[in-house]
């Protein structure tokens, strides 16, 4: 589904990717993981192609030089220089950081204007889904996004997302700041997202573990380059990992 | 009972050009300094048009604001692209193009008493004993139709729904695939098409001159400073603040204070309130 080769980004001299190779097949679920600042967001802005605005505003302005290197094939064709609205378009739909939820919109609008790339009857199902995954969201239909919890918020991001009728989901951080009891409605519900919708999945995270039995296949970021690599039960079992990520030590 | 009816027709009246400046403004933060130029442009073709060609009037208009929005759009997609994101520039390129055409138009000789635009219906008609023109009814008219428009225009069509996405996250909003830069165009030709609009219906009620261009952008910013830039609806209330306040003062004080208050709500609000009556998301933030 996604093939991306040979990722490299850099802020001016700053490394931020590097030599990033990732794959993602029909129907899978691939967790990234890594520290703050490892290139977790920067790996989905370059994939999405978000990076490219960010370079074309930084470049207007003045700002930092973005370079971007490598290819990135999705549904076997090469999409490395196509503009972040028609990859959306394409179906590879970005769950951003933080959410960014419209907050002077309502929920309801808010999944409206997500519908935007969606037909009629498409946003009709897709409503439907959504409330039937994310119940709470069903009360809160004419709440103002910004006046969300958190966790509601996250629901409202991700289903605004689905609203967009994507075939390769990204989803940035999507349990950062959450409480426990959130981030396990949040997991089930991609979970069911991948198996009910056939969507495939790239989830980052901090921290592994409430991911990590989702996931079909990993990569652990550090400092922007992939240090270790493999399917779910290997990165499981890796000593490195249990003590870094798991905060499991060993000894 | 006549300051309410001349107070309302002067509010419609400063609703009607800043509409287009604040919904610009609000969709892509772009503070359009050309929208006084727009506003000319289109009293002028539709006089040429008119005049020139014998064109029916109704066409005349309707080809002069579609003309004008095509303008607004080049206006976008040629150059303020280029320095999308930076308002310092922003404004010396919208401000540019704006003197580059009024002073064009005087260079080119349209200057004078003699360019005016028929009124669209002839006579006039008592309101509780007031004799108010049919013109000035019309820009209460269209300036509500103008309202209640672009409110449903934003709240249930895919296209306003999106340029209310974009207005408020833009980044967000291209994830969802929409895409920023056709939908400033599409924001900007909306935006030189209101103030099309406005022209059209208060032209008639003087005549078209360059210096309205001017004029028009001053008390179009008054109108969206007061009300908080970006903010529409902010927009419409400003506008009845401001318009009710010129009456006021023409009443009382002399009709050549009228162009005073405009900039004194500028400072005043400046000083007490910077960011309007309705600034965008600040207050938002401060209570979450």
């Amino acid at each position: 589904m996604l093939k991306a080769t040979d990722l490299m980004v850099f802020y001016e001299n700053m490394l931020a990717l590097n030599n990033i190779s990732i794959t993602c097949a029909d129907k899978q679920i691939i967790g990234v993981f890594g520290a703050n600042s490892a290139g977790k967001s920067t790996l989905m802005y370059t994939l999405s192609g978000i990076m490219d605005d960010i370079q074309k505003k930084e470049g207007m302005a003045g700002g930092e030089r973005i370079t971007v290197l490598g290819r990135i094939q999705y549904l076997e064709r090469d999409i490395t220089d196509l503009k972040p609205s028609i990859r959306a378009k394409r179906g590879m739909v970005l769950c951003p950081e933080r959410r960014r939820i419209f907050n002077e919109s309502s929920v309801m609008e808010n999944l409206r204007i997500g519908g935007y790339l969606a037909t009629k009857k498409q946003s009709k199902e897709t409503l439907d889904y959504i409330f039937e995954l994310f119940p709470p969201l069903q009360k809160l239909k004419k709440r103002i996004g910004g006046f969300l919890s958190g966790g509601e918020q996250q629901m409202l991001a991700i289903g605004r997302a689905l609203m967009a009728q994507p075939k390769l989901l990204l989803l940035d951080e999507p349990l950062m700041g959450l409480s426990p009891l959130i981030q396990s409605i949040l997991v089930r519900a991609t979970r069911k997202i991948r198996d009910k919708r056939g969507i495939s999945i790239i989830v980052t995270e901090q921290y592994a573990r409430p991911v990590l039995p989702i996931v079909d296949y990993a990569y652990i970021l550090e400092n922007g380059a992939a240090v270790l690599e493999g399917p779910h039960d290997e990165i499981l079992n890796n000593p490195d990992v249990r003590s870094a990520y798991f905060g499991v030590s060993e000894e | 009972m006549d300051i309410f009816i001349y107070g309302t027709i002067n509010s419609a009246a400063l609703a009607l050009m800043a509409l287009g400046f604040a919904l610009v403004y609000g969709i892509s933060r772009i503070p359009n300094f050309a929208h006084g130029a727009l506003y000319v442009i289109t009293g002028f073709v539709t006089w040429i048009c008119l005049r020139s060609f014998h064109l029916n009037y109704f066409l005349s208009i309707l080809l002069a604001m579609i003309i004008t929005g095509v303008i607004g759009a080049l206006i976008y997609q040629f150059i303020l692209i280029r320095v999308r994101g930076m308002s310092i520039s922003e404004i010396i390129a919208s401000y540019a193009i704006g003197l580059a055409i009024l002073e064009g138009f005087r260079w080119g000789g349209f200057k004078g008493m003699t360019y005016t635009l028929p009124a669209f219906a002839d006579g006039t008609i008592m309101i509780e004993g007031i004799p108010v023109d049919m013109q000035r009814l019309f820009v209460v008219i269209i300036g509500a139709a103008v309202v209640a428009f672009l409110w449903a225009f934003t709240h249930f069509t895919r296209l306003g729904l999106a340029l209310r996405g974009m207005a408020q996250d833009e980044r967000a909003a291209l994830m969802l695939g929409i895409d920023s830069d056709r939908m400033a165009v599409v924001a900007m030709a909306l935006g030189a098409m209101l103030s099309g609009l406005a022209a059209i219906v208060l032209l008639p009620l003087g005549n078209i001159v360059v210096e309205k261009g001017y004029d028009v952008l001053i008390q179009a910013i008054a109108v969206c400073i007061v009300g908080g830039l970006g903010s529409w609806m902010g927009a419409v209330l400003a506008a009845f603040i401001i318009g009710f306040a010129q009456i006021f003062t023409v009443v009382y004080l002399g009709a050549h204070f009228q162009m005073v208050v405009a900039l004194l709500a500028i400072i005043l609000t400046l000083i007490i309130r910077p960011s309007g009556l309705f600034g965008r998301q600040k207050e938002l933030e401060e209570r979450v």
